[in-house]
């Protein structure tokens, strides 16, 4: 994972697409020397701390510090980058403590594309800018994520866990973030029915976890029309390792992702996480066929929204009101999030939560990774949700209906309700 | 209920801020990851949304929750000879947040509490740290707002509008902060905590309110708040207008204002910034007009309805190309984001921006713009308008590289020529921001002697030792026959 890192050239990565505005006076010539961060300097330079990002960003919500805020972040960033600063403690502690949901970016009018300030940040991090390589992904981290892409190992592991669960080996204080591990998994089977072919990503711990999700997805689907193909073992998307600042082996991911999704039909996604990630392929590689796979991908929402008229009948619409929980990298990475709504409607009524898509705080593995301020957050969400007085919350992203389900809440996927109220097995 | 979420705290040190015997004294009175000592941590309140850097830094940073901690934080600062800096949000633009020297920064951001709402009276009591957009989504509720809206209104917070007495787009004809504060508690310099104002409506005595809001955290804390609450008005009608020229933009405002018609908000951006706000919300501003108008009409239908009607008259008699009244709510929340997200778009075009605040008579507003536009041309800067026109408040914002060498003193010898124009016709320095540091140097221009002598006198009247955020508003030498110390490098 780590030989092709070390061999990355130390410029900052290529400055966000589309045309430069046209030179105006006043407007620094581009070259200015790069510190240790993986950032582009013009992007970092975007940021006028007018501070309308601060409600937004779940760490500032919670404890009202500018360091944990994006604004106090960027600053930060400033001072390594630009003011020579050290990265001590206190530095890796802002860029650690960020879940990286971006809901700072819609909220920003100047557009910083902080969620890439935070990767080629911890990227830096992560290949030994300030401490030792190891100091800030140790090996023990590292390893994690690397299971993640051996799917047969992680499938394996998760049958271990699931009978260590049942033989009440595992540590409550880690059980209690976990969820009922099934001891045996159904198994998924391409569509044999003639249809609109789409691929179905299945990705890493969804797929050992949550398959009943891909069940009710590929029922929905199949009901509305598609011919469900599944990739051979296409294994993790690599949004966690982009998240943790080892790039490269988000690359190494991202390419076998591609090789085992080909052709020209659409790759649909049903973990929020995973679909942003996917669709940021193009960035991340830069290749011309990066680009041309990042452009087929989609939510599963919003290849269903495009195709409302060919949903399965309600037969069995749902009792209670559902509360629709935004992923953050559906609503403020994707910003697909009013799909989800669009697919459900004719399900269930829905309700909103007040709280404008605050992050929940399950942010991959930042729950386990920080988990007094994911709770935090999370205290928060629950808050929002009891005020809709709804009792079932979908949520399209795994990490965060685990991450509610372990603070007691009734969350599921939105294809799981969907196949419920549809009649469709799953 | 989860486990609150502590930050971890620095040991005591013999090189860290957290080895100062105040810092010891703070943690006894809050709880210890509530004081702050990291280098990086105190840098961070050295700025707010001014970019203003005067060269001071926090010299410890306080997260209190409570009025209690407040005062034990102001006591230990006093005991230890220490000034203090009181900070909301940090979205002031004129550095009255920022730290000259080296005070305790006490930071309201944890004190989110809204403490009562009684709708029949139409008051409710918050602390100071609650978010201005917080208040006015959590009254929703009952069909009220809390009517001042300054377009940073998602981020700043109660106890900023009061210490600056912040206005926004509809403070025009419903007024600034200070019309809709009733009474405060505040911890005076001296620790001591005091209400000011009252919630009968004649209290009796001086209106040391009305002597509070607006004084820049230089008479203390605000800890508690009465604000005033405002119903929602039955109809609204938002318009937005389209111009060929600036000219003709500011002929129509004053043409609306001439028809005796005052609009809840009106609005004016010109092309420049137009064009980088419609980049980011996608809300249909034009992007080829030189200027567009943001007015919006509520009250009651029928009212409403034949204001909106005369607006459009008057805006197509004045040269508008087009006048677009927002269909739904939705489009209306989408203008206004826009306008809104002014200031923060400004990075589209240029990552810096220095702005001014000044007010002029509407009558004289075609003129003063004219004059700004030539001032930055003369400077090769860049410049964007946008602003409250309905009550004659511009502000200017130069647009500039900070790493650009030498580009701060053009865009200081500009600033001071748009002061000094808005001056000479007639205006004042500052309509809304405040003075904080950033106009500092400029109040002797507008004040004689006795006025800045009289303003030295009641903030001595409050804090005698002059604790409380020094260095700000009033320039030195404002107290006749008294020397202040200038702030040492500050960039004004
Ligand atoms: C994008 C943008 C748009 C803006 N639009 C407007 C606008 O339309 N109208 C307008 O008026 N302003 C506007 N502002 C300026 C700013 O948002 C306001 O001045 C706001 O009221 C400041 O609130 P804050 O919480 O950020 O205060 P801060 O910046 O933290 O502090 C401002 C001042 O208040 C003092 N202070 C803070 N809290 C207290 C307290 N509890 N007791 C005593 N003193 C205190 C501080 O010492 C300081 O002097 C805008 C700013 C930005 C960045």
């Amino acid at each position: 994972m780590s030989g092709r890192a070390d061999e990355r050239e130390a410029v900052p990565p290529e400055t966000a697409a589309g045309a430069e505005p046209a030179p105006a006076p006043g407007r620094a010539p581009l070259a200015v020397a790069p510190g240790p961060l993986r950032v582009d300097d013009a992007e970092l330079a975007a940021c006028v701390s007018c501070g309308l990002c601060l409600p937004h960003c779940p760490t500032w919500r919670v404890t009202g510090a500018e360091l944990l805020s994006p604004r106090g972040r960027i600053a930060a960033m400033r001072a390594v980058q630009w003011g020579g600063a050290e990265l001590d403690g206190t530095f890796v502690r802002a860029m650690d403590t960020c879940v990286q949901c971006r809901g700072c970016e819609p909220a920003c009018p100047s557009g910083v594309p902080f969620g890439r300030l935070m990767e080629g940040t911890r990227e830096a991090l992560a290949f030994g800018a300030g401490r030792g390589r190891g100091a800030y992904q140790p090996w023990w981290r590292r390893l994690g994520y690397e299971v993640l892409g051996r799917h047969r190992l992680l499938l394996a592991g998760s049958t271990a866990l699931a009978v260590a669960q049942r033989l009440r080996l595992v540590p409550e204080r880690v059980d209690r973030s976990l969820p009922r591990l099934s001891l045996r998994r159904p198994r998924l089977r391409r569509s044999n029915v003639t249809g609109e072919p789409v691929w179905l990503f299945t990705g890493c711990v969804m797929d050992a976890w949550q398959r009943d999700v891909h069940v009710a997805t590929i029922a929905v689907l199949e009901a509305a029309g598609a011919r469900v193909r599944l990739p051979g073992d296409p294994g993790c998307c690599g949004a966690l390792h982009a998240h943790a600042g080892l790039r490269a082996g988000a690359e190494r991911l991202a390419r076998r992702v591609i090789a085992a999704l080909p052709g020209d039909d659409p790759v649909l996604v049903s973990s929020a996480g995973c679909g942003a990630a996917l669709k940021d392929y193009g960035h991340l590689l830069g290749t011309p066929e990066a680009e041309r796979f990042a452009r087929r991908v989609l939510d599963v929402h919003e290849w269903l929204a495009a195709r409302a008229d060919r949903l399965p009948p309600p037969v069995r619409p749902l009792a209670g009101p559902v509360a629709v929980q935004d992923p953050c990298h559906l609503r403020h990475v994707q910003r697909a999030h009013p799909s989800v709504r669009a697919v459900l409607a004719p399900y269930a009524t829905l309700v909103e939560l007040d709280d404008e898509g605050l992050c929940c705080g399950a942010g991959g593995t930042y729950s386990a990774l920080q988990p007094d301020l994911a709770a935090g957050i999370r205290a928060r969400k629950l808050e929002a949700i009891g005020r809709t007085g709804a009792a079932v919350v979908a949520s399209a992203n795994p990490g965060c209906a685990l991450h509610l389900a372990a603070a007691g809440v009734d969350a599921r996927h939105p294809m799981t309700l969907v196949a419920e109220a549809a009649g469709l097995p799953g | 209920m989860a486990q609150r979420y502590r930050e971890p705290v620095t040991p005591p040190g013999p090189s860290t801020a957290a080895a100062d015997p105040l810092v010891a004294d703070l943690r006894r009175a809050l709880a210890p990851d509530r004081v702050r000592t990291e280098d990086l941590e105190l840098a961070l309140y050295g700025r707010d949304a001014s970019g203003i850097d005067a060269g001071g830094r926090a010299a410890v940073v306080c997260l209190p929750e409570t009025t209690e901690e407040v005062a034990a934080c102001v006591r230990a600062a006093r005991a230890h000879g220490r000034p203090f800096v009181a900070r909301g949000a940090g979205t002031g633009l004129a550095g009255g947040a920022v730290p000259v020297g080296e005070p305790v920064v006490i930071v309201t951001t944890r004190m989110t509490r809204i403490l009562e709402v009684d709708p029949d009276e139409r008051v409710a009591w918050v602390q100071p740290g609650v978010l201005n957009l917080d208040l006015t989504r959590h009254l929703a509720t009952w069909d009220l707002h809390f009517a001042p809206d300054p377009s940073s209104q998602q981020a700043c917070t109660i106890g900023g509008n009061v210490a600056n007495n912040s206005g926004g787009p509809h403070c025009l004809r419903d007024g600034v902060t200070s019309a809709h504060v009733v009474a405060l508690e505040v911890v005076l310099p001296d620790g001591s905590v005091t209400v000011l104002g009252a919630l009968d409506p004649e209290p009796g005595g001086y209106d040391l309110r009305g002597a509070f809001v607006g004084s820049e955290g230089c008479l203390g804390i605000a800890t508690r708040v009465a604000v005033r609450l405002t119903p929602n008005p039955p109809a609204v009608r938002t318009l937005l207008a389209d111009f060929a020229s600036v000219e003709d933009a500011a002929a129509t405002v004053s043409a609306v204002i001439a028809a005796g018609i005052v609009p809840a908000a009106l609005e004016m951006m010109d092309a420049r910034i137009t064009a980088a706000v419609e980049d980011y919300v996608g809300a249909g501003y034009p992007r080829d007009a030189a200027a567009v108008l943001l007015v919006e009409l509520d009250g009651l239908p029928a009212g409403v309805e034949a204001h909106a009607a005369e607006v459009v008259r008057l805006a197509t008699a004045h040269g508008a190309r087009a006048v677009r009244v927002a269909a739904d709510d939705a489009e209306r929340a989408l203008l206004w984001k826009g306008r809104k997200s002014a200031f923060g778009a400004v990075a589209r075009i240029l990552p810096d921006y220095y702005l001014h605040d000044t007010v002029v008579p509407r009558t004289r507003l075609v003129e003063v713009l004219r004059r700004v536009y030539q001032i930055a041309e003369r400077h090769d800067l860049v410049v964007v308008n946008v602003f409250h026109a309905g009550d004659g408040n511009l502000h200017p914002l130069l647009l500039f590289d900070r790493r650009v060498p030498g580009v701060m003193d053009r865009v200081h010898a500009a600033g001071e020529e748009i002061v000094a124009a808005s001056l000479e016709a007639g205006g004042v320095l500052s309509g809304e921001h405040g003075i904080g540091l950033e106009k500092k140097a400029y109040m002797d221009r507008l004040f004689g002697p006795d006025d800045l002598d009289a303003q030295a006198r009641l903030r001595e009247a409050f804090d005698p030792d002059g604790a409380a955020n020094p260095d700000k508003v009033l320039p030195a030498g404002a107290r006749c026959g008294d020397l202040q110390r200038a702030p040492e490098g500050a960039w004004i």
